[in-house]
């Protein structure tokens, strides 16, 4: 769309990264392998090859550069003069024309060391040649290692850069800073440019852009200005002053007449007087802002002779305007789009451009030529379809009534309820009944429903469904059942016996408490001992040292292994015979048909368990290595490989 | 009032629809956003019909029609005749012409009371036209062009000519047709008027690509709202201006 897109400029890398680049591309596309038993013509070809493919590859890429970054020369003063302010005009057209240089320097090495190829006479000097060569193309690139970063900046800079097209419809807002001027863009455009209460919020260009009569217009908001010379101002106002020295737009000048800006009303008439020659030819607005706070009439006489002299110029229109009541900013808007597109318009009419479009602007009016009626043709139903669209919107609308109720107007979602009879539609239906949603019992035909229960229930009690059988028990009858009853309730004692004698009463070690830590021993007592002061030397033979040797440890292999090798000793046998525990599947169970049993429960159980919440089970397959080490070490020989 | 629309996204719609003050004629598509964009407008007032003229969907510029009848070329197959009979009003008269310029739309343009014709139509093309459309008929150019049908658009109340016509030519034309006339673009600067928009009195449907102020153009000269064609001449000179120039 715009004429000056410079998001498009393709990144510069370092020259570190530069000279990478250049070289594995280098590497990658031309052949790798050469022989010296190979013709020596195709060794000298094979390197020459690698020498000119790397100076096309520098050359290409710095060409890129070169055409990519835009020229000072060639791109609207305006931009050019921007980025003069930005990026220094030297420095920019030095670091280009170095990057040229290094360009012209690589093609001359790549000459050179192609000439001398030719006169290779082996492989190796051929190689050292192409080395040299490439060596050398490096060196210049590292060279220019500042400039490529310099330029690497710039294009990220430039990158970020609004995108304002110098020749379109622009209005530039300028002044002092903290007027109000990006305030006043961020009302008529969407730019959403930051206001902060302090001076220099606003540190570049901004562009917003906003419609007006069929047109789109772009609103720049520039930076504030100081008064003080050109030489003195620094790059942020040197950017507005660039914009309004280029652009050809309607310059709004803001003033703020409340002096809270930190500027005297005098001291922004000077800065207007001075920068005045910018605004030459150009249609000028005066925005006296902040009339929230205080009005032109409301101005003291000596302050208001200040601005006497700019009132009175007949060029300049003075307005008035408050960012924050909104009063006066659609005014301002449109004084300064009518302004610039007349002026614009005049500046048109008088090239020659217009002339091809002026007979578009002709309405050509018929001259009548004999006395027939010509009417249009619309159907009946249209226009009466467009009346009615017309009368629609007479409707006395809900906004209407809240305007003419004001605070009063409460929201009434039971008018909409067309089909409920007037005096019933504002009855309050509770949400909750004794404790039930009525919305749950809500059913159309409830009452046909009932009724047809009710006529079955009728019809089964005439046909005596309910009608109790007597019957009739004899003595041996009642005996049993006496007998039945004395059971059950001997029964039902029972139970409630086993279920307390259940209950166990001991108490129950929590899963938490740890093992519990020896806390007698030989060791212990001689020294306790020994610190209330009893003698315990001579002590070695004594009966207290000879405490019972325990077998540690409950269950497993190693216990019963050690057991068996010390069979011949009488008493550790009989000790670890009776550590020994059956399985824990095994405890406590009376015979075979009850372990089978057990087990089933505890298969379904687990497969329970396993299922719902997919966990790993036993029937699941298990590798518990996936390469065993034995079997996937040391060589291989002829012969089997799944077993050593 | 004026819809912006495509015919699957093509923005030539005149070329694909034909719209009089008593029937609308839409080509047959891929789907029926087009179809249906005619008929939420007009469906309550006149009939939208679905229609191909020899196998083809450019039935915009194969065929002319107003209020009182249409004519199609030649080359219309039987089957479509007759379904443009059955689904047309009987007020409407459907008429098949030999013609050796077959693409009416494109040589021919109408209003409920003259036509423009290519100056090299045939005589008896002529006579049939003045019959069935009830027109007074004149032979024309419009900017030196002689398919006047894709470079003129007009209805009962206003008339849209190619951007270049000459003040004079437009005058002269105006007298003709007996309707104010105004030179401009569509879809974007596109001065195949006849191709860009199609309209009657009170409605028209432009391609998607048109601007804001050529929309404004369109609907002050056609009359579709309030304002006067006399506007374009004052209220928007200047935004015509800057925005042609």
């Amino acid at each position: 769309m715009s004429l000056y897109n410079f998001k498009k400029i393709a990144v510069v890398p370092t020259s570190k990264d530069f000279i990478d680049i250049i070289l594995s591309k280098t590497q990658r596309k031309t052949p790798t392998v050469v022989h010296k038993q190979y013709k020596i013509t195709r060794i000298r070809a094979f390197y020459m090859r690698k020498v000119k493919f790397a100076q096309q590859s520098f050359h290409d890429r710095l060409t890129q550069i070169l055409t990519e970054f835009p020229k000072l020369d060639d791109v609207h003063p305006f931009y050019a003069d921007l980025m003069n302010v930005l990026y220094d005009k030297d420095h920019y057209k030095l670091a280009l024309g170095q990057t040229n240089t290094a360009r012209h320097l690589i093609d001359n090495v790549a000459k050179d060391y192609v000439r001398l190829l030719k006169y290779g006479d082996s492989l190796y000097r051929c190689k050292q040649l192409k080395r040299a060569a490439l060596g050398r193309m490096a060196t210049i690139m590292k060279r220019q290692g500042s400039n490529l970063t310099y330029l690497e900046q710039v294009r990220q800079h430039l990158a970020r850069l609004p995108s304002i097209d110098p020749y379109t419809r622009t209005i530039i807002i300028c002044g002092f800073p903290n007027v109000g001027k990006s305030s006043f863009i961020n009302k008529i455009t969407r730019a959403d440019v930051e206001v902060q209460p302090y001076a220099f919020t606003t540190k570049s260009l901004y562009v917003g852009h906003t419609d007006y009569k069929y047109l789109r217009w772009q609103v720049i908001d520039t930076p504030g200005i100081l008064d003080h010379s050109l030489e003195e101002r620094n790059v942020i106002e040197m950017q507005a002053v660039t914009a309004l020295a280029h652009l050809r737009a309607c310059v709004l000048y803001f003033m703020d007449l409340s002096e809270q800006c930190g500027h005297t009303l005098d001291e922004q008439v000077k800065l207007f007087e001075s920068i005045k020659p910018l605004f030459a030819n150009k249609p000028l607005i005066i925005v006296a802002n902040k009339t929230d706070i205080v009005k032109l009439e409301e101005l003291s006489p000596e302050r208001r002779a200040v601005l006497k002299e700019i009132e009175e110029d007949n060029e300049i229109s003075f307005m008035e305007m408050s960012t924050i009541t909104d009063e006066g900013v659609m005014e301002v808007k449109i004084e300064s789009c009518e302004k610039l597109l007349s002026f614009r318009v005049d500046q048109k009419m008088r090239s020659k451009k217009v002339d091809g479009v002026l007979n578009r602007l002709h309405v050509a009016m018929p001259k009548p030529r004999d006395n027939k009626e010509r009417p249009p043709c619309i159907p009946e139903n249209v226009l009466i379809k467009k009346q009615q669209e017309a009368d629609k919107r007479k409707r006395k609308l809900a906004r209407d009534f809240e305007v003419e109720e004001g605070d009063d107007y409460i929201v009434d979602l039971a008018k909409e309820y067309t089909d409920i009879p007037e005096d019933e539609r504002h009855d309050i239906l509770p949400e909750i009944w004794e404790g039930h949603n009525i919305a749950d019992y809500i059913d159309l035909e409830i009452f046909e429903k009932l009724a047809e229960l009710e006529k079955e229930e009728e019809i089964r009690e005439e046909t005596g469904m309910y009608v109790v059988p007597k019957i009739e028990l004899d003595e041996t009858m009642q005996e049993i059942k006496k007998l039945a009853l004395q059971i059950r309730h001997k029964k039902a004692i029972l139970k409630d016996e086993a279920r307390i004698n259940k209950q166990s009463r001991k108490p129950v070690v929590p899963r938490t408490t740890g093992a519990k830590v020896r806390d007698r021993s030989v060791q212990k007592l001689r020294k306790s001992m020994e610190t209330l002061g009893v003698d315990m030397s001579g002590s070695t033979e004594a009966n207290f040292t000879k405490t019972k040797q325990k077998i540690r440890s409950v269950v497993g292999g190693t216990v019963a292994k050690k057991a068996r090798m010390d069979m011949d000793t009488n008493r550790s046998l009989s000790q670890s015979r009776a550590m020994v525990k059956p399985p824990r599947n095994e405890q406590g169970i009376k015979d075979l048909a009850m372990k089978k049993k057990l087990a089933q429960i505890a298969h379904r159980a687990i497969s329970k368990k396993v299922g719902r919440m997919g966990l790993k089970g036993e029937a699941d397959r298990f590798i518990g290595t996936k390469m065993p080490k034995h079997l996937f070490s040391g060589k291989r020989g002829t012969g089997k490989t799944d077993r050593r | 009032m004026a819809v912006r629309t495509n015919f699957e996204s093509k923005d030539e719609i005149g070329v694909f629809a034909k719209l009089t003050n008593a029937y609308c004629l839409a080509s047959i598509g891929g789907s029926e956003i087009f179809y249906s964009t005619f008929e939420a407008e007009l469906g309550d007032s006149i009939p939208v019909v679905h229609a191909s003229l020899a196998g083809c969907r450019i039935i915009g510029r194969m065929c002319v029609g107003n209020r009182k009848g249409l004519l199609v070329p030649s080359s219309t197959f039987d089957q479509e005749l007759q379904h443009l009979r059955n689904a047309l009003p009987d007020s409407v008269k459907v008429q098949r012409i030999e013609e050796r310029l077959s693409a009416l739309g494109n040589v021919i343009t109408c209003n409920d009371y003259v036509a423009l014709v290519h100056p090299d139509l045939d005589r008896e093309t002529e006579e049939i036209i003045s019959d069935t459309l009830g027109v007074e008929v004149f032979r024309h150019t419009i900017a030196g062009n002689v398919l006047v049908g894709s470079y003129c658009v007009l209805n009962n109340r206003g008339a849209l000519v190619h951007p270049n016509t000459s003040i004079v030519d437009q005058e002269e034309l105006s007298s003709l047709l007996q309707v104010p006339l105004v030179a401009g673009t569509v879809n974007q600067g596109s001065s195949l008027v006849g191709a860009g928009v199609v309209v009657n009195d009170w409605c028209a449907f432009t391609g998607m690509d048109t601007t804001a102020t050529e929309l404004a153009v369109l609907e002050s000269v056609f009359r579709l709202n309030e304002a006067e064609p006399s506007k374009i001449a004052q209220e928007m000179r200047a935004s015509l201006i800057e925005g042609m120039s």
